[in-house]
């Protein structure tokens, strides 16, 4: 073959990358930025799309939107049925213009506690102990829980503001989420970890909160990326992500229907396998981790653009490159 | 005067060389290496490797056990991984299709007939030695019923239990577990550990040859052809029995061949000689009838969809976590998922793995040929018909079986298909 | 640990609420000005009510010719001495011209303007014992926990409060303190205008029980507000007068804001200057952080103020600091914005326990707060907010003329209020908490490691055995 123009290179090079090796680098680099920015005094805003949790109060680069929601939507009634509610939405706007940007990449590649289920999960592996699926049928009921949470985390904070639920019940979403707990043991604060005895509302929602961390650690052991299907903020970023500019497109032409995505997919989404028809291929559940990508075999089949713009595409020569491990063949 | 005779000179039985199956193989070899103008010089391999062991039968070594396998299904990895040897059975020849038709059912597909001849026959060509054990994937109908066939002559027989649906969960449950029985069948049979490195050595081997066609596969993409469609199907033939290691190397050279090829310009044919994608039952040496009437004629096999070729070494195998139960279940859904045969229920991912095809290579027709006796290719002619109707894309349907009787009907039929092909074109152009 | 070392220190604290007896005889002798003779803070323990009388009065003569002397007095007398120490008083003060004012009788001058709880015009109640007026200070005093040393003045010190006096109980009120249990983010209150912080000037030792101060005609005040970027010698504020009890004032701009409410009285030849502080810490999250780091590292001290307490900050103290009981708390004693040694510093808690202590050369003292919210569990609230007091007083022999009065000597006090909230430790459990969670890890692992291995029995599963 005669000598290719650099852009072809540049694409070969991006399209035949060592994904999973790419991936850990950069979650690796974007834990640390989250979880310990706070020291290099970095603050990148309270509007951010992922689990960055704001009781890291001394590493954290940034709070994780949902806190500043819950409290916006916890305000006195009088408060928030007036004029100064403004800042709800503009709020909401500063996350959603966080959001579009990687779209529910955010997850797959920044989120820490994404993250640390990813090492949680590489630690299971190194024990040789395989991880757990659902059936269909779990998997079909399961994914709607995001959405109840989502309902919560709304409905919670206005009865919260309207005096129908004590202030200890507040922020009820970050009471509960495993983030709190464990985000913050990275920077030695381990004060999360205790039951709060002043109240009956406290001792019921810090004690479900340390259950809840409890059956995450148990959970995604187990099962990879365990929290992330019911993660409401996976359900905040689908309800918004038409707009976005990195999606998933498949051209269901191409596909052969094997079904690596599926069986790389941590999330188990059978449709990225089964779908030839849509070409919008991100689901509630996707978190764009580009793991399906990287493991078709079918080039063309499955790509990550930004902006319309192709970034990752599934090559024949990235899969034998990738999945043929151990294999030394000249071309 | 004493007549007496002293010497009893008793009837020599002929070498297998001269006999009339040998001479049925060497007539194909000798067709397709002679009458066909610049052959690639690294076919040569494979020339010889088929005139070795169809010709003069010679014997193929095999290392540890022997698995026989009846169909693409079974999983090979897994049989190189317990450190045994897979030869595909499923035979070509008209001699041992006629010796099967002894007791065979007239209306039986030719593929089953050979085979069972072959198997029920003392001299088996190739001659890889009696496998220690024949895996059967319960398929096709007529593949279901000859295990207790198989067995009757004298072989140990295992069901692979595959589905006949590939879209349900509980089909992919199955296969898998399936496979993991499997496993342990030939954890008994070789006495062997299945062991994590063990297993990646063997998905690596496979792995190479794996790539190393699709390499092939994508330089058939050329337009003009590079490579004739006889010679890719004499390779992918060859996977059936030769080494495998053996094997990628020469396709390696092979495709090293290609490239310089390419880079000189070369074309093997016409420009404007009509594309075709051969789809269907399998053409198997020596039955490479089709593929070579075609080429005879003027067209060129530039892309196939039959289980003696593309389905057969196409598809890869992607493993999530490199732990022996996940990269089993990956190798499994490999087997089933993508797979096109005919005998699943629903034939959707045939249809859109031919339109693709058909584009990919950008073929100008399509011959699709099904064995007389196999129901299921004949009855999915039907909707794969209307789907290329829908696409404008003109397909030859061919009922045939090994016999070479029809051979003089059948080229004109092609001749004509590839006549219209040319014309088509040249209107469109 | 540092759980159970801070339970510890609590438990020795309350001790201390105990035998306070002890600890106030044993700061005594730190009394650095010269009243080597100074009485015995409290009658001896086991004195019988006569004893105790007897006690009293004594200290009462004592105190008496102390005052003549004009050095800082025992504290408080009790019940019984009132009258006759008012009497003996207006006695000695009615020569001197001055108007008897209306207090409570610890024999300080009228200049501090004494506090008292609801009455404004108790001036004729000298004569009879007030019971009213007296019943702060008996309550007060009845919890027996004034603290000795000879300070003066201790029945009524001036001191600016975030909240007016209430009847009964000080309410346990739940403000929202910000920061605990949450993440730190403001409720983002954004009502129209800038918050506005209203305070109120009270007389008296007990945070939860003082009153009103009064406003006393000879006095000379003057009220002052440093705002945060605004002229450090601040700006004065119109004096409380017409009836209003409080000032308010409008915060604008992040940082903290002090308010000094100063008064000058001449009390026979010695100058009484009072100096009530508060500080107000306003910062919100979403204000301009620029304005924010300016304020929070600008200086916190008046030059001109002739006596103020400073709460020391923490260096690695955030911006909404909430005090909690347990914490350690040091304060800095500045005349004209330098450090004073030997200046008595007393902390009251919320309930009225006080302790004592002496600055250091650099006018430091540390106290640490005690736990003195004991309410019934159920009652508990996390939230509560009580106030603790800070009262210095030092003394100098300066001479000068207040008023066309020549005075030979001069009293400083200062006060200062602030807040403490419940240690978290009082609530939440690590033991509780880990426990919990411990138990449902172990329960789920073991739950899903049954279920792994029940379901390769009938036939559900191969596995591969590597070894």
């Amino acid at each position: 073959m005669s000598a290719k123009p650099v852009l072809q290179k540049v694409r070969d090079a991006v399209n035949e990358v060592d994904f999973n090796r790419f991936r850990f680098w950069f979650q690796l680099v974007a834990f640390v930025l989250f979880v310990y920015g706070g020291y290099l005094a970095i603050d990148l805003g309270s509007k951010l799309p992922f689990f960055s949790c704001g009781y890291n109060q001394e590493g954290r680069a940034g709070v994780c939107y949902l806190l500043p929601l819950q409290h916006q939507l916890g305000r006195n009634w009088a408060v928030l049925f007036s004029i100064a509610s403004l800042s709800i939405l503009t709020g909401f706007l500063g996350f959603a213009l966080w959001f579009i940007v990687l779209n529910k990449g955010w997850c797959g590649f920044v989120c820490p506690l994404g993250t640390l289920q990813d090492w949680i999960s590489a630690l299971r592996r190194r024990l040789g102990i395989r991880f757990s699926n659902y059936t269909h049928g779990q998997f079909a009921q399961l994914t709607k829980i995001k959405f109840v949470l989502l309902a919560l985390i709304i409905l919670i904070p206005l009865g919260v503001g309207g005096g129908f639920f004590s202030h200890d019940m507040s922020p009820p979403f970050c009471l509960i989420c495993p983030a709190r707990m464990i985000l913050p043991i990275f920077t030695g604060d381990l004060s999360q970890f205790t039951i709060d005895f002043s109240s009956k509302t406290a001792v019921a929602m810090t004690a479900l909160g340390i259950s809840v961390t409890a059956l995450f650690l148990v959970g995604s052991f187990v099962k990879k990326r365990f929290f992330c299907f019911f993660c409401p903020m996976s359900a905040l970023h689908y309800l918004i992500s038409k707009p976005a500019l990195l999606k998933l497109k498949k051209d269901g032409s191409k596909c052969t229907r094997c079904g690596d995505c599926y069986a790389v997919c941590d999330m188990e989404i059978k449709e990225i396998a089964d779908d030839v028809t849509t070409t919008n291929i991100m689901t509630d559940d996707c978190t764009l981790c580009l793991k399906c990508v990287a493991s078709c075999p079918e080039t063309g089949a499955l790509k990550a653009t930004f902006a319309g713009i192709p970034i990752f595409v599934s090559t024949e020569a990235g899969f034998i490159k990738r999945m043929n491990k151990g294999c030394q063949h000249g071309k | 005067m004493e007549n007496e005779i002293h010497q009893v000179i008793p009837i020599q039985p002929a070498p297998y060389s001269r006999s009339r199956q040998a001479g049925e193989a060497q007539t194909v070899l000798d067709h397709i290496v002679d009458d066909f103008q610049e052959n690639p010089a690294a076919m040569q391999y494979f020339y010889d490797l088929f005139r070795g062991v169809y010709c003069h039968g010679d014997e193929i070594p095999h290392s540890g056990k022997l698995v026989g396998t009846t169909c693409i299904q079974a999983p090979e990895e897994l049989i190189y991984a317990f450190g045994a040897t897979p030869v595909r059975l499923c035979n070509g020849s008209y001699h041992y299709d006629q010796r099967g038709a002894d007791f065979m059912p007239a209306k039986s597909c030719s593929l089953v007939k050979a085979t069972l001849g072959m198997l029920s026959s003392d001299n088996v060509i190739p001659k890889i030695g009696k496998p220690d054990l024949v895996v059967n994937p319960s398929t096709c109908d007529q593949k279901k019923k000859s295990s207790v066939m198989i067995e009757g002559m004298g072989y140990s027989v295992y069901d692979l239990e595959f589905p006949n649906v590939k879209e349900s969960e509980a089909s992919r449950v199955y296969w898998r577990r399936s496979v993991r029985e499997f496993a342990s069948e030939l954890r008994k049979l070789t006495g062997q550990r299945l062991t994590r490195a063990k297993l990646k050595a063997a998905m690596a081997m496979t792995g190479r040859a794996q790539a190393a066609f699709r390499t092939l596969h994508n330089f058939r993409r050329q337009t003009p052809s590079l490579i004739l469609g006889k010679d890719a199907f004499l390779v992918t033939n060859a996977y059936f029995f030769d080494d495998i290691e053996r094997w990628t190397a020469s396709v390696e050279k092979l495709n090293a061949e290609l490239a310089e090829r390419q880079a000189a310009g070369f074309r093997a044919v016409q420009s404007k000689a009509p594309r075709i994608v051969f789809t269907g039952s399998p053409p198997i040496f020596p039955n490479l009838k089709l593929p070579l009437l075609i080429e005879e004629a003027g067209g060129v096999v530039v892309a196939d969809e039959t289980c003696s070729a593309n389905r057969m070494l196409y598809d890869m195998t992607a493993v999530d976590e490199w732990l022996v139960g996940d990269m089993v279940d990956s190798l499994a859904d490999k087997y089933l998922k993508p797979c096109t045969c005919p005998i699943f229920t629903r034939n959707d991912d045939r249809k859109r793995r031919l339109l693709d095809l058909v584009a990919q290579f950008k073929a100008d027709g399509v011959v699709y040929q099904a064995f007389s006796g196999c129901q299921v290719y004949e009855m999915e002619y039907r909707s794969v018909a209307e789907e290329f109707n829908k696409a404008g894309i003109p397909m030859l349907y061919i009922e045939t079986d090994y016999s070479p009787d029809d051979q003089g009907q059948l080229s004109t039929r092609i001749e004509a298909f590839l006549e219209s092909l040319k014309n088509r074109k040249k209107r469109h152009a | 640990m540092k759980a159970l070392v801070s339970a510890g220190l609590g438990l020795l604290l309350s001790m201390g609420l105990v035998g306070g007896v002890l600890a106030e005889g044993v700061t005594d002798e730190h009394a650095a000005h010269a009243t080597s003779e100074a009485p015995r803070a409290r009658p001896p323990e086991n004195a019988t009510p006569e004893e105790k009388r007897a006690f009293y009065q004594k200290r009462a003569a004592e105190r008496a010719k102390a005052e003549a002397a004009g050095e800082p007095v025992a504290p408080r007398p009790s019940e019984a001495q009132i009258a006759e120490w008012r009497a003996k008083r207006e006695a000695r003060e009615a020569p001197a011209g001055a108007p008897a004012a209306d207090d409570h009788g610890h024999g300080a001058t009228p200049a501090k303007g004494r506090g008292e709880s609801g009455t404004s015009k108790s001036a004729q109640d000298k004569a009879t014992p007030d019971k009213a007026a007296a019943k702060p200070e008996e309550a007060a005093r009845g919890s027996g926990r004034s603290a000795g040393m000879g300070m003066r003045g201790a029945g009524g010190a001036i001191w600016l409060s975030d909240s007016p006096p209430s009847r009964g109980d000080a309410s346990a009120r739940g403000g929202m303190g910000g920061m605990s249990g949450m993440g730190g983010m403001a409720m983002g209150g954004e009502r129209s205008g800038p918050p506005s912080k209203r305070l109120w000037l009270r007389a008296g030792n007990d945070p939860q029980k003082s009153g009103f101060a009064r406003e006393d005609a000879e006095a000379e005040s003057e009220t002052l507000l440093v705002r945060p970027q605004g002229p450090l010698a601040g700006e004065t504020l119109p004096p409380l007068a017409d009836g209003k009890k409080n000032l308010a004032f409008e915060m604008p701009v992040q940082g903290y804001y002090r308010v000094y409410a100063s008064s000058r009285k001449l009390q026979g030849e010695t100058l009484n200057v009072s100096v009530a502080k508060a500080e107000i810490a306003n910062f919100s999250h979403g204000g301009d952080e620029e304005e924010r780091a300016q304020a929070l590292t600008a200086p916190r001290i008046l030059e001109s103020a002739p006596i103020e307490i400073v709460r020391e900050k923490a260096p690695d103290e955030k911006m909404f600091f909430q005090l909690k009981s347990g914490d350690e708390q040091a304060f800095v004693v500045l005349q004209k914005g330098l450090p004073v040694q030997g200046a008595r510093v007393r902390f009251v808690s919320h309930e009225g326990w006080s302790k004592e202590a002496v600055s250091d050369e650099q006018g430091r003292v540390s106290f640490q707060v005690i736990r003195d919210y004991f309410p019934a569990w159920d009652d508990f609230k996390k939230r509560f907010k009580a106030s603790y007091l800070i009262i210095a007083e030092a003394n100098a022999a300066e001479k000068g003329v207040f008023k066309d009065q020549p005075y030979s000597n001069v009293r400083y006090q200062a006060t200062l209020a602030g807040s403490y909230y419940p240690s978290p430790d009082d609530y939440r459990s690590y033991a509780w908490g880990l426990g919990i969670g411990l138990l449902i890890v172990l329960f789920c692992g073991s739950a899903v490691y049954l279920y792994r291995r029940r379901r390769v029995k009938p036939f559900q599963e191969v596995r591969f055995d590597e070894r």
